[in-house]
């Protein structure tokens, strides 16, 4: 028999028995923590706690080794109880990491989770002046005077209830979102997938095979796109873009506009007899523009949804399709963009990444030199699905080449291009390596020109052990003074590139593989402002804390998953799919949703519906409404973020921020300006 | 290799191309062929050839317009050179001449429908030859069997229907490919103004009275090509219209537009009409055809 789990019920504060509390006379306890050494070796913690025990109101303070760890926590719930605290201030880090916790611990102890303040000395104080202990010392105690000065004000507050709608969105048909998808749809909730192509798949179903163990990509992801075409709980929305996201966690409002593609849905069978009689090809996306497709065509055979697509950009218009589809009258010249508008309470972004391509990098002479292409181009070269069926073919004369040499890093880890890392070149460009030796044997010379060669997780180690058996010649070189040139005679490429001793490294070959950068899709910062997330410099998506919070964004209730977070492999893109569906769920789960009480009030007497704060305000959460015959400015609260702008530009002060009103505010400034003594 | 869209011009070929890894695309236009007419470009679907009118220099002919092609607008189908009835456009699909529209059954061919009946040929008459305002026409004699033979370059032939005037043993019958109507406003016709005449690519279908100082028409030997009324200084002052296309049969929007652009609303209807009534005819014979038996 297992032991039943131990019931722990923190006794919840009302506001009837707080608000006593508020008449009370303060009553503060401040608990200095250690934080082990990182703030005890500089800042003289107990001068500081003596220090604390001087302010007025202060009737308790106490040294703490952890504040965060149980044992700290404990302390700080007894304490209240022991010595009647009404007010709780921990000087310890920053608020974004330990906030929480500490206010559930007050709340614990009966406290209401509002009457708690936290110093940060930490970041503020010992990380920053290590060398000037007294100094940081001094500095301590400043920091902790004034959130005592703001705890003595501190009003007891509710938090906001909105009821969530339990169905989610998720932006990007990649292998990501279709994990996201998939995920929540088998927990029972609503997905739609939005996709901005004509099929989900993303980069997965572009690849011929997979490292490391060279499985067929489309085999093993074709059966998890036909599994989200015909999930019941999964609605794809392709072909479609995003126009805009308002509301907030468990009530996002969405506009989504589907683009036109002069196919009725309901009516198309995917039988492709239009196809057939359509005269016109036009450069195949898909392929990289390598191959063609007709005007009327789906991208790849395994598409979902298998929905035909005409590019008004290429037809004639000679409505051979039409005849062709006869009966089933699929076909609509007259479509229209049509808008829909979703709720959904949480919201996944899964877009993936683009890839660079090193035109300008006049170097490599991509785009000059026939014979050298991209590793995505090299990837539709070699796969039996591709433009030319799998045969590897040189542009300039059709033939296949004996020797091919694979450049890394191009445009990756180029401080002035992208100075990150792609992370998956050096792998894929291993399983190009292997494969062309299994494929052409002793016939095929392969050189790899690279910096650093990374593989470094389960199984890849082995692979790159299996491409120098293959008989692969792997040439370090710097990252600086490498180039091509062309014979252009025979249309063959000179590699020349330097070892790090300064040798001279000079290779021909009849093909050369550039390992281009891997970027940010090209509208990221467009859906960042769509969707109100943080965009980092290199253009992708900000986590909220980059090592334990990777898939959460700043905004509560939207997540991120797979390369639009920052560039990962199938398996991880796979993984963080499933964990954004995990953190989705834990939103849409919950009948509400619980949010903080920071948010804007209006006081009704002073407010004369001027309508300033309307326009200051970013999120959409004030608007001046008309009740009683009076225009007033009205908050909705699961919209403020309470960031407190519609407050200070009130010209009658008629708006307040819970947590920092102006009465907290000024007596910090005060705290500020009077000297320590 | 990413794909390339270019373009390459010389004074003899204007060549726009779209090059994939493993796929070419390619038209050609041979200026010395090329009448200047607008044809291709009042038929191009996704108006991507454009017909330039050239400037007239001090003391000199005006020469033949020059047409263009947007490289970035052009689909490759072919329809300019099925319409072109000089034969000077060429769309290749890798290096194999191919009009994908005609291959699909999107658009129709030019019937051009020439017939030489060499029995009636004299040996020693080269008078169709040397009436060819093109030079297509070449006649031989087998010095053996005594037969003579005429060779017509059919495929850049606008049938004009010259040779066929100028036959004198009435050997040679030419179906126009164009019906219409061209006639010259004598009214606002600038006297003295030849440059309708001087691009004019048939020899006689345009002439110059010394009379009245101005061009008259011979519709006789018109093609409707329309070269002169681009070239026309005087609005209204040439008047040009076709009315009928032959085509080899075609069922096609594309086709059913390019109609309309090159004769006129009411040509196109009265077609279209013409295409409903035979297929009605054929649907209703077909349902009788089983009582028959």
């Amino acid at each position: 028999m297992t032991e039943p789990m131990p019931e722990r019920k923190p006794k919840t504060e009302t506001l009837a028995t707080s608000s006593k509390k508020v008449g009370e006379k303060p009553r503060i306890g401040v608990f200095v923590c250690h934080c082990g050494v990182n703030i005890a070796e500089v800042v003289d913690v107990k001068e500081l706690t003596e220090y604390v025990k001087t302010l007025p109101d202060v009737v308790y303070a106490k040294e703490v080794r952890y504040a965060c760890a149980t044992l700290g926590q404990d302390k700080i719930g007894k304490s209240i109880k022991e010595h009647n605290l009404n007010r709780v201030v921990v000087a310890a880090c920053s608020p974004r990491l330990y906030e929480s916790t500490f206010r559930k611990t007050c709340a614990e102890a009966g406290l209401n989770p509002y009457f708690f303040e936290m110093a940060n000395i930490r970041e503020f104080s010992s990380w920053c002046h290590t060398n000037t202990p007294k100094e940081a010392t001094e500095k301590a105690k400043e920091i902790v005077k004034i959130a005592v000065a703001k705890a003595r004000l501190l009003q007891p507050l509710k938090e906001i209830e909105v009821p969530v709608t339990n169905k989610a969105l998720v932006i990007g048909g990649g292998i990501a979102g279709i994990n996201s998808a998939l995920d929540l749809a088998d927990m029972g909730f609503k997905v739609y997938l939005l996709e901005k192509t004509e099929s989900i798949g993303g980069h997965m179903a572009q690849l011929d095979k997979t490292f490391p163990t060279l499985d067929c990509s489309i085999c093993i992801e074709g059966p998890k796109m036909v599994d989200v075409g015909r999930h019941p709980n999964i609605g794809i929305i392709s072909y479609a873009d995003l126009v805009s996201v308002s509301g907030f966690v468990g009530n996002f409002k969405v506009k989504i506009r589907k683009n036109p593609r002069y196919v009725i849905s309901e009516n198309c069978t995917g039988c492709g007899e239009c196809k057939e009689v359509c005269p016109i090809e036009y450069p195949n996306e898909w392929d990289i523009n390598m191959g063609v497709r007709k005007a009327i065509s789906v991208p790849f055979e395994q598409s979902v949804p298998l929905l035909y697509t005409i590019n008004m950009d290429h037809c004639i218009e000679c409505y051979k399709c039409v005849d062709a589809c006869d009966a089933r009258q699929a076909i609509n010249f007259d479509q229209k963009p049509e808008e829909i508008e979703l709720t959904v309470g949480a919201i996944i972004v899964a877009v993936g990444f683009e890839s660079y391509l090193p035109y300008a990098d006049r170097l490599y002479g991509y785009g000059k030199y026939d014979n050298v292409i991209t590793a995505m181009e090299f990837e539709r070269l070699i796969l039996a699905a591709g433009p030319t069926g799998g045969r590897v073919i040189r542009a300039s004369d059709g033939e296949k080449p004996h020797s091919v040499v694979f450049v890394q890093c191009v445009g990756s880890r180029d401080v002035g291009k992208y100075e990150y890392c792609s992370g998956f070149c050096c792998m894929y460009t291993l399983k190009h390596t292997v494969m062309l030796k299994e494929k052409y044997k002793d016939d095929i010379q392969i050189y790899v020109i690279y910096t650093d060669l990374r593989s470094d997780f389960k199984g890849y180690e082995e692979f790159y052990n299996r491409a120098k058996k293959a008989g692969v010649h792997f040439i370090r070189t710097t990252l600086e003074n490498r180039s091509i040139t062309e014979d252009p005679k025979t249309k063959n490429l000179l590699v020349h590139a330097e070892t790090e001793g300064g040798q001279p490294v000079e290779i021909e070959a009849e093909m050369v593989v550039l390992a281009n950068a891997a970027v940010s899709v090209h509208d990221a910062a467009e859906l960042a402002e769509i969707l109100n997330i943080p965009i980092g410099a290199n253009g992708f998506f900000v986590e909220c804390q980059p090592k334990i919070r990777p898939t959460e964004t700043d905004t509560p209730g939207i997540f991120l998953a797979g390369a639009c977070q920052g560039l990962k492999d199938i398996p991880y893109s796979v993984s963080q799919g499933s964990g954004a569906a995990a953190q989705a769920a834990a939103v849409l789960s919950k009948p509400t949703w619980i949010i903080e009480p920071v948010v804007a009030r209006v006081n009704e007497d002073l407010c004369s519906g001027c309508g300033v704060c309307e326009s200051v305000c970013g999120y959409d959460a004030v608007r001046i409404e008309k009740t009683d015959g009076k225009e007033l400015a009205k908050v909705t609260e699961g919209l403020c973020r309470g960031c407190g702008i519609c407050g200070a530009t009130c010209p009658a002060g008629a708006i307040t921020m819970p947590l920092y009103t102006e009465a907290q505010v000024i007596a910090q400034v005060r705290a500020v300006l009077e000297k320590v003594k | 290799m990413p794909m390339k869209i270019q373009k390459t011009e010389s004074d003899n070929q204007l060549v726009v191309e779209r090059i994939h890894h493993a796929k070419s695309y390619r038209l050609t236009v041979d200026r010395a062929l090329c009448a200047g007419c607008e044809l291709c470009s009042l038929i191009c679907p996704r108006e991507s050839i454009t017909v330039n009118k050239q400037q007239k220099k001090e003391g000199q002919k005006i020469q033949r317009p020059v047409i263009d092609v947007d490289e970035e607008k052009c689909q490759y189908c072919g329809i300019c050179a099925t319409i072109c009835p000089h034969g000077a456009v060429q769309v290749t699909i890798d290096g194999e001449n191919i009009a994908s529209v005609v291959e699909k059954e999107s658009f129709p061919q030019l019937i051009r429908e020439i017939t030489a009946d060499t029995t009636k040929c004299p040996t020693d008459c080269t008078e169709c030859e040397e009436a060819c305002p093109l030079d297509l026409i070449k006649v031989t004699l087998n010095p053996t069997t005594k037969e003579v033979a005429v060779d017509i370059k059919e495929e850049q032939c606008p049938c004009c229907g010259v040779c066929e005037i100028k036959c004198p043993e009435g050997a040679i019958n030419v179906r126009r490919i164009f019906t219409g109507k061209l006639e010259i406003n004598q009214e606002k016709c600038p006297s003295g103004c030849r440059d309708c005449l001087d691009v004019c690519p048939i020899t006689g279908a345009l002439y110059f009275s010394e009379e009245d100082g101005k061009v008259h028409a011979n519709e006789l030997f018109c093609t409707y090509c329309g070269v002169c009324k681009i070239v026309c200084p005087e609005e209204g002052a040439l008047e040009l219209s076709r009315s009928t296309v032959r085509h080899t049969p075609v069922r096609s929007g594309a086709w059913n537009k390019a109609l309309e652009k090159l004769t006129s609303t009411a040509e196109m209807t009265k077609e279209l009409r013409g295409k409903g009534r035979k297929r009605t005819m054929d649907a209703v014979q077909k349902l009788l055809e089983p009582r028959k038996k």
